[in-house]
């Protein structure tokens, strides 16, 4: 009940911004940005990027608010994906297609058996036990990738696996998990 | 090169949501997206399914000047993520659509003295380029091409129009293909101050149900002229 109360108002206030009233985005910053700023760090890890991940958000949210579809998703699904995206540009420009065994960069990473985390909303239960039901590799890839932003080689050096198996693995497992939440 | 494989373009829209291709199959899976409907299927499939895990990450408060140089950025629309490289280029195509606003004005200022002040936008692209100059005259619009482009193949422009406090854009109409210039009949929309214009991608004979379904190419926020 109380997810779906926030994320009527997440949507109501992207169309507030959308229709230009004034401080509906300082709202939606307020609202959202120690959450937006968490998923920019856990790409990046360096917070002065991650502040330029959630400075480009809020402006491409800004110009393009009225691109937002309700009916099509939700709000804090909606911000979640545009500060993937501007976090990983950013991770891309830093080069992390560079295989590294820089050992800071496994300083700050989630354990990706901290799978609990994922809130109990139906939708995220299920993706829950079905990347449970993975594999562990599998399961650490996909975990690397989408929430540390991992690219297929820093994978690969952090699994100790050839970057061809890492590929073929972390495929399997999204053929998996798509299975298992159908 | 987009594969036509049903589960080979799957694999890829899951791909792109992880975070995992590269930066040039990303800007190559960005390049399709408007034009690919399958793809852009795709992609918002796994987009719903992987969400949840972005939970993983803690919350963590950004540095509190930041929503400071947000606000700066809004005033000057100056994308910070290509700061150094960029604002040269981007001030070097401003002043060149600040030119033809100003090309407009000063034919307003000689031509109808009389009018009470006009409200204008320029259209920008999703990387913050003009594209189109939109004035209202006399109740409706007339839009300028500033930069033409070609649309994909099988696709038309549409042309919308969402007053403030409006919660659904007005469709004004579909852009000619290849035109450099489009008027919007008053009485379809009245022009108003803070309104937002913007043109989508949608398939041929326009939006099928009366909203607007494809990306937005370019967007932009009527002003006064001097007031904003």
């Amino acid at each position: 009940m109380a997810d779906m109360n926030q994320a009527s108002d997440g949507a109501a206030v992207i169309l507030a911004v959308a229709a230009g009233e004034e401080g509906a985005l300082h709202q939606l910053y307020q609202a959202q940005a120690s959450r937006l700023f968490g998923i920019a760090m856990g790409i990046l890890r360096d917070r002065d990027a991650a502040a330029d991940a959630l400075h480009d958000t809020m402006l491409k949210v800004s110009a393009r608010a009225a691109q937002f579809d309700p009916t099509r998703g939700e709000a804090g699904a909606w911000l979640t994906g545009i500060i993937r995206h501007a976090a990983l540009d950013l991770a891309r420009a830093r080069g992390r297609e560079v295989p590294t065994d820089n050992p800071m960069l496994g300083d700050s990473l989630v354990h990706p058996e901290a799978l609990e985390r994922i809130a109990a909303a139906q939708q995220s239960a299920r993706l829950r036990d079905c990347l449970a039901a993975l594999e562990t590799r599998n399961r650490e890839g996909i975990v690397l990738a989408f929430v540390h932003g991992f690219s297929h080689a820093q994978i690969a050096a952090r699994l100790e696996l050839p970057l061809g198996t890492v590929k073929a693995w972390i495929r399997r497992g999204l053929i998996r998990l798509k299975g298992c939440l159908s | 090169m987009i594969p036509s494989d049903p589960e080979e373009l799957d694999l890829l829209a899951a791909e792109h949501v992880l975070g995992t291709l590269d930066a040039r199959q990303t800007e190559e899976v960005r390049r399709a997206l408007p034009v690919n409907a399958v793809l852009r299927a795709a992609v918002e499939a796994w987009e719903a399914r992987l969400v949840p895990m972005a939970g993983l990450a803690l919350p963590e408060a950004p540095p509190p000047e930041l929503w400071g140089r947000i606000e700066t950025s809004l005033a000057a629309r100056v994308p910070a993520a290509v700061r150094p490289l960029r604002r040269e280029r981007f001030w070097k195509i401003w002043s060149v659509g600040a030119t033809v606003v100003a090309a407009g004005l000063a034919a307003f200022l000689v031509f109808r003295p009389a009018e009470p002040p006009r409200m204008m936008t320029v259209l920008l692209t999703g990387s913050e380029q003009p594209a189109w100059l939109v004035e209202a005259e006399g109740g409706g619009l007339r839009l300028a091409s500033l930069n033409a482009r070609p649309v994909e193949a099988g696709r038309v422009q549409q042309l919308w129009a969402l007053p403030p406090g409006a919660t659904a854009p007005v469709s004004l109409g579909l852009i000619p293909a290849g035109a450099s210039r489009a008027n919007v009949a008053p009485g379809l929309v009245q022009p108003q101050a803070g309104m937002l214009i913007e043109i989508t991608l949608e398939p041929p004979g326009g939006s099928p149900t009366g909203r607007p379904t494809g990306p937005i190419l370019f967007i932009g926020r009527l002003a006064r002229a001097g007031q904003s």
